[in-house]
């Protein structure tokens, strides 16, 4: 993709059709090494599924005949020098604490690194897309540090949709802002 | 133009499982989610990209050949999930530009 802020709106998709709650999305950029993890409390894969997710002809979509969320990231991570894994718990095997995490690393100095591009809009994408979903958004690095959770909006917010046009609005400044501030002032 | 007309001097093919097929129109590009919103069916597809994904990408879109440039090849893994998902696959020694350049010469001849 031509940015990673798509694949970061792609694999959280799943996690929503997967029946996620909280979709944490926590990206960090330390040391010229982006990680982008992101972790839910859905359904969980079986192993037999987890084994075949990165197979490209492997997918639970009934409209194609080919997946290509998680193949596409491992490629973008592993054309910088980086790795992607991915770990689940299936819901049928643990009642509790079940859900899937995602771990995708690239090195930002390589010169097929594809930037994250613009990740204040894929959030609020998902957030727009799925009112009744919470989600933890955390992106750190030594510039700023961004975050937003949608369970303590909602607790504000009360009976406000977090998907009505001004809350939209206002989590898509909120987030805008944050990067633009200067941690040392 | 069929598949198994284009000049097997310039295209070696790597495999052929599918040779009857027709070349309508030719899309390059490297950047496979780009390439699965653009390129067409039945379209030759010039890539110097050489993964499974590529394989997935020409099934998904159901293009007449993969053409690598630049003596790209592929592993023999891919080539055999090439042979089962019936994608043609050839290889060049041109770049892709003068690859567009070649395609386009013998589609109009």
């Amino acid at each position: 993709m031509k940015e990673l802020s798509l694949n970061i709106l792609d694999i959280a998709e799943n996690s929503v059709k997967a029946g996620a709650s909280l979709t944490e999305i926590r990206v960090t950029e330390k040391d010229g090494l982006l990680t982008l993890r992101i972790i839910d409390d859905g359904c969980g894969m079986t192993e037999e599924v987890l084994r075949r997710v990165t197979d490209p002809f492997y997918t639970t979509r009934t409209t194609r005949k080919v997946g290509m969320g998680l193949p596409l990231l491992k490629m973008e991570a592993e054309m910088t020098g980086g790795e992607m894994t991915v770990t689940s718990r299936y819901v049928g095997d643990f009642p509790e604490g079940h859900g899937t995490e995602v771990t995708a690393t690239f090195y930002e100095d390589h010169i097929d690194f594809i930037p994250l591009g613009d990740v204040v809009s894929s959030i609020t994408t998902l957030i727009q897309g799925h009112p009744d979903t919470d989600f933890l958004f955390d992106h750190e690095s030594d510039a700023f540090h961004v975050t937003l959770d949608t369970r303590e909006l909602r607790g504000i917010l009360e009976d406000v949709p977090l998907n009505s046009y001004e809350v939209i609005m206002w989590i898509d400044s909120y987030l805008r802002e944050q990067y633009e501030e200067d941690p040392l002032s | 133009m069929k598949i198994s007309e284009l000049r097997q001097d310039i295209f070696r093919p790597l495999c052929l499982p599918d040779p009857d097929r027709d070349i309508r129109g030719v899309y390059m590009g490297d950047l496979l989610s780009w390439v699965m919103g653009r390129a067409e069916e039945d379209n030759a597809w010039i890539t110097i990209m050489s993964n499974r994904n590529v394989i997935a990408v020409a099934s998904l879109i159901s293009v007449s050949c993969v053409i690598l440039t630049e003596d790209v090849t592929l592993d023999a893994d891919v080539l055999a999930l090439a042979e089962q998902k019936e994608i043609n696959i050839f290889t060049t020694a041109l770049s892709s530009y003068d690859a567009c350049i070649a395609l386009y010469r013998m589609l109009n001849e």
